[in-house]
């Protein structure tokens, strides 16, 4: 090993271990957390697709490969979540669940599966939930961000800041929550991120440079999120050569990177996608409008719950806040306030310093001359504006008053690793100051131990936060908002989607009498498939089926709260003729779920 | 490929004298900050209320509580846990009450500091401390109801006035008044969802061209009437736009008109009906709107003094 490469080796052996810690405190988290009802359609997508898969393995050894590539071989299966999701990560999930579940699907829930099985399936067995191998590849994602995060950053700052860094970026209890699950907003943070960290390495490689491309196709396959990935890039690539318009009077060139985007992206998206393939421009217009003319689903934000667009001023402008105040009441404080550190830094810096004032400087190699293959080896390549724009993109996108702010925090996720970043900025500032104090008190060795020590603290609550949130990252807010019932006094959205009800399935699993006759309210079937192929749920519980109806058929029931459901529980009052509860499924006394008997008066 | 993480080390930055304290300030609050943080979110859950707190606050209330109390939980958020224990002490109609007024006692039971609106205008005659909860009972000058049309509202006659003038009755069915020809026209007592809380209230929804008309003939008056309206339900307020309006006539004068909009939420509206309280008069609410599509309004009022 070379003495030059060994730091670099160094670096990558430490980001390694970041992504391995990673997925197993992700394997850890996630038996908590409960199937939800967008979860559960991925998990069954997944299994579809696979199935796509096998029926190719008959049909090429029967020579009738032409069928699994005609429109009806391709619909039956690639039809499942479509147009509404690209589907890089649920064939990930179908692939790993087959690879890696533990079989028992010739037992009692064979029939619970989206495809036919047709025997015992050989896999090699290293979870014993099915629903942990649906997840493992979005763990294997989160890792690969962090790591991501921890070798990024350390091209500002020592070792111990980046691998704080690295450390914040995971331990959010919005993003830890999302981060196991077998959906795809974890995935597409870590692509914005893969995304954004080789857009920087392009501008001084012409190899990144062409690698951007490809890597922005595969977020394009992975959610939606993608599209505007592009504008923060612009905007940050205007930014770092504007001197080109205010000194040179013309425009910078378009640097390789965009080029590839836009060459080597459509393709691999539209490749990724065997749905599309029978009508290419149809459907990329059926996916293209099930986004743009989303509906607004209900979703509570400062004791209002939102299900419109709205259209006076004064809604318009708390409407605008929704992504800002939504960070500051989940990010750990302790996080906000390194990653303001980190701003305060960098918007102080000037151009060529190092971002830290003992960490890798940033100028341009000497004598470098400009080139669209490598666009920012002449020029600083602006770390400040890079991460305004990768944080703020994002935020600004989802506050525009017109989109809707279902999924929370979820839809502007992708700004939290670089929000990450700046934090590690501000540990290594941090670090800095004190260790200069410890040297004046002449305590060399404090002062060589306090970096990774400050590194531990720094990152304390945020660790703290994040063990505390599980397994209802969903309803956790921070120490401004003061906490799950800081959060439920603010109206700040509690949950959604049924994540919430795997802590009590044993409740449910109990009462044989009535659970037979059980309302599931937003817990939807392909949820409740997947706990009972687990055996997490009895087999004989019933499903009385959605709303009013579902209600007055029931014995027993459940309530996921959120401000909008309101009218069902007064369903389940007169249906039952009582407001009394038989269970509360609460978090630090908010209530969470809230389940009725029949008989309980 | 680039080899930056450990490229050449930067000059040491010298650190004034007028600046050190200012930086040493701010990491001594982050270091405060982490630690505080940390050590909150250890803590927090131990502070939250236990079963057992609930428990001991059950049996406190349980032991004093008469028939026409009110139980409230503070946070309001804490009503779902606050009715598992207490819910059987609760009626449909009190927990969906259109207001406070009628409670002349109210036991609270509050936790984190805060205290229930409704028993924010009475004196506390007796505080007890569980744990993170407190049980309060709260004494307060309640309004005498003479007259509550919810409970009454079968001594109601409904019809559908069009606009001739033209009345067409709603005969009693099963559990409503139902208006001939057209599905949805009919009033009936149920809970509504107004604004996200639970209401008891007679559902009447407009029609088009026409007047919903509920007349009670024998109305005890008070002091006032107080009238409450919302529009019912989340979907429906996403659905549509357009006010509802509710004219109340008193022995054939018009005493009141109130429109409610989707933002509107519960209002309640007052009519003073001092100078003849005690008497007795016809009491007749009129729905109606220009926009009927997916209105289902509420209504509930009561004849207080």
């Amino acid at each position: 090993m070379s003495s030059a490469a060994s730091p670099v080796k160094r670096d990558r052996l430490i980001a390694l271990l970041l992504g391995i810690a990673t997925v197993a405190w992700l394997l850890v988290a996630e038996k908590s957390e409960g199937f939800g009802r967008d979860e559960g359609q991925y998990m069954r997508a997944g299994e579809r697709y696979w199935g796509w898969f096998e029926e190719l393995a008959d049909n090429i050894k029967h020579h009738n490969v032409k069928q699994s590539f005609s429109q009806g071989g391709i619909d039956r299966y690639w039809s499942d979540n479509a147009p509404d999701h690209p589907v890089i990560m649920k064939t990930l999930y179908g692939l790993s669940w087959r690879a890696f579940h533990r079989c028992t699907c010739m037992g009692p829930a064979r029939g619970l599966h989206p495809i036919p099985v047709r025997g015992r399936h050989i896999t090699l067995p290293l979870f014993a939930r099915e629903s942990t191998a649906f997840r493992f590849p979005a763990m294997l994602f989160s890792g690969l961000l962090i790591a991501m995060v921890y070798l990024f950053a350390r091209r500002f700052v020592p070792r111990p800041a980046a691998a704080a860094g690295a450390v914040l970026a995971l331990a959010q209890p919005h993003y830890f929550f999302h981060a196991p699950i077998a959906c795809f907003d974890a995935p597409i943070t870590t692509m914005a991120f893969a995304v954004g960290f080789s857009y920087w390495k392009s501008l001084r490689s012409t190899k990144w440079g062409i690698a951007c491309g490809v890597v922005w196709g595969v977020a394009l396959g992975t959610k939606h999120n993608a599209w505007f990935m592009p504008v923060f890039l612009a905007a940050h690539y205007l930014w770092m050569r504007r001197d080109d318009v205010l000194r040179r009077h013309r425009p910078p060139r378009i640097p390789l990177a965009f080029v590839s985007m836009a060459l080597l992206g459509p393709p691999i998206f539209f490749a990724h996608w065997p749905w599309l393939w029978p009508a290419p421009a149809a459907r990329v217009q059926m996916y293209f409008n099930r986004h743009l003319l989303h509906e607004h689903y209900n979703f509570e934000y400062l004791g209002m719950n939102w299900n419109n667009p709205p259209t006076d001023l004064a809604h318009k402008l708390i409407r605008t806040t929704f992504p800002f105040v939504s960070t500051s009441l989940t990010v750990p404080v302790t996080t906000l306030a390194l990653a303001i550190w980190g701003a305060v830094l960098l918007l102080r810096r000037r151009r060529g310093d190092a971002v830290v004032a003992d960490g890798p400087v940033e100028a341009p190699p000497e004598g470098a001359r400009p080139s669209w293959l490598r666009p920012g080896a002449d020029v600083d390549r602006a770390p400040g504006a890079f991460l305004a724009t990768q944080i703020f993109g994002p935020l600004c996108l989802l506050a525009v008053p017109s989109t809707p702010i279902f999924g929370g925090v979820k839809h502007f996720m992708p700004a939290m690793p670089f929000l990450a970043v700046a934090a590690a900025i501000g540990v290594a500032a941090l670090t800095r100051v004190l260790t200069a104090q410890v040297r004046a008190l002449q305590r060399p060795r404090l002062a060589r131990a306090l970096p990774a020590a400050l590194a531990v603290l720094l990152c304390l609550p945020a660790v703290a936060e994040t063990e505390r949130s599980q397994p209802d990252g969903l309803s956790h807010y921070n120490l401004l908002a003061g906490g799950f019932a800081g959060g439920a006094s603010l109206g700040m959205n509690r949950q959604f989607w049924g994540y919430c009800v795997a802590p009590m399935l044993n409740w449910i699993n109990q009462d044989h009498a009535d659970n037979r006759r059980m309302y599931w309210h937003d817990v939807l079937g392909d949820a409740l498939h997947m706990y009972k192929r687990e055996g997490r749920l009895d087999m004989a519980v019933g499903d009385t089926g959605a709303a009013e109806p579902g209600i007055q058929a029931s014995s027993m029931g459940l309530l996921v709260w959120e401000k909008h459901w309101a009218i069902y529980e007064g369903w389940f009052w007169e249906s039952y003729g009582t407001v009394k509860p038989a269970y509360v499924r609460d978090r630090e006394g908010v209530p969470l779920v809230i389940g009725y008997k029949r008989s309980v008066k | 490929m680039e080899t930056v993480p450990d490229g050449p080390p930067a000059p040491r930055l010298e650190v004034s004298h007028t600046r050190l304290p200012l930086s040493l300030l701010a990491a001594g609050a982050v270091v405060a900050l982490a630690l505080i943080e940390a050590l909150v979110s250890l803590t927090a859950p131990l502070r939250a209320p236990k079963a057992d707190d609930w428990a001991a606050a059950e049996r406190d209330v349980r032991a004093g509580f008469r028939a026409g109390d009110l139980i409230v939980a503070a946070p309001a958020w804490a009503d779902p846990i606050m009715r598992m224990h207490l819910g059987d002490l609760i009626s449909i109609p009190t927990a969906g009450r259109m207001d406070g007024a009628r409670f002349a006692r109210v036991w609270e039971i509050d936790q984190r500091g805060a205290r229930a609106p409704v028993g924010r205008d009475g004196r506390v005659v007796l505080e007890h401390h569980y744990g993170a909860l407190t049980v309060r009972q709260v004494e307060r000058a309640a309004a005498n109801v003479s007259y509550d049309f919810l409970a009454r509202w079968t001594d109601a006659h409904v019809s559908r006035v069009d606009a001739t003038g033209a009345a067409l009755p709603c005969p009693w069915q099963g559990d409503r008044f139902q208006c001939p020809q057209i599905g949805f026209n009919y009033v009936r007592r149920q809970l509504v969802e107004v604004d996200t809380h639970l209401r008891w209230a007679l559902l009447a929804q407009p029609v088009e061209r026409a007047r919903v008309v509920v007349e009670y003939p024998a109305v005890v008056l008070g002091r006032e009437i107080a009238v409450a309206t919302g529009l019912s339900n989340v979907w429906m307020r996403k659905a549509a736009k357009g006010p509802v309006d509710l004219v109340v006539w008193i022995d054939g004068k018009p005493a009141m008109q109130v429109t409610t909009r989707n933002e509107s939420g519960w209002l309640i509206s007052h009519i003073d009906t001092t100078a003849r309280a005690g008497q007795t008069a016809a009491v007749r609410f009129e729905v109606s709107s220009t926009a009927t599509y997916a209105r289902y309004f509420g209504f509930a009022a009561e004849a207080r003094s």
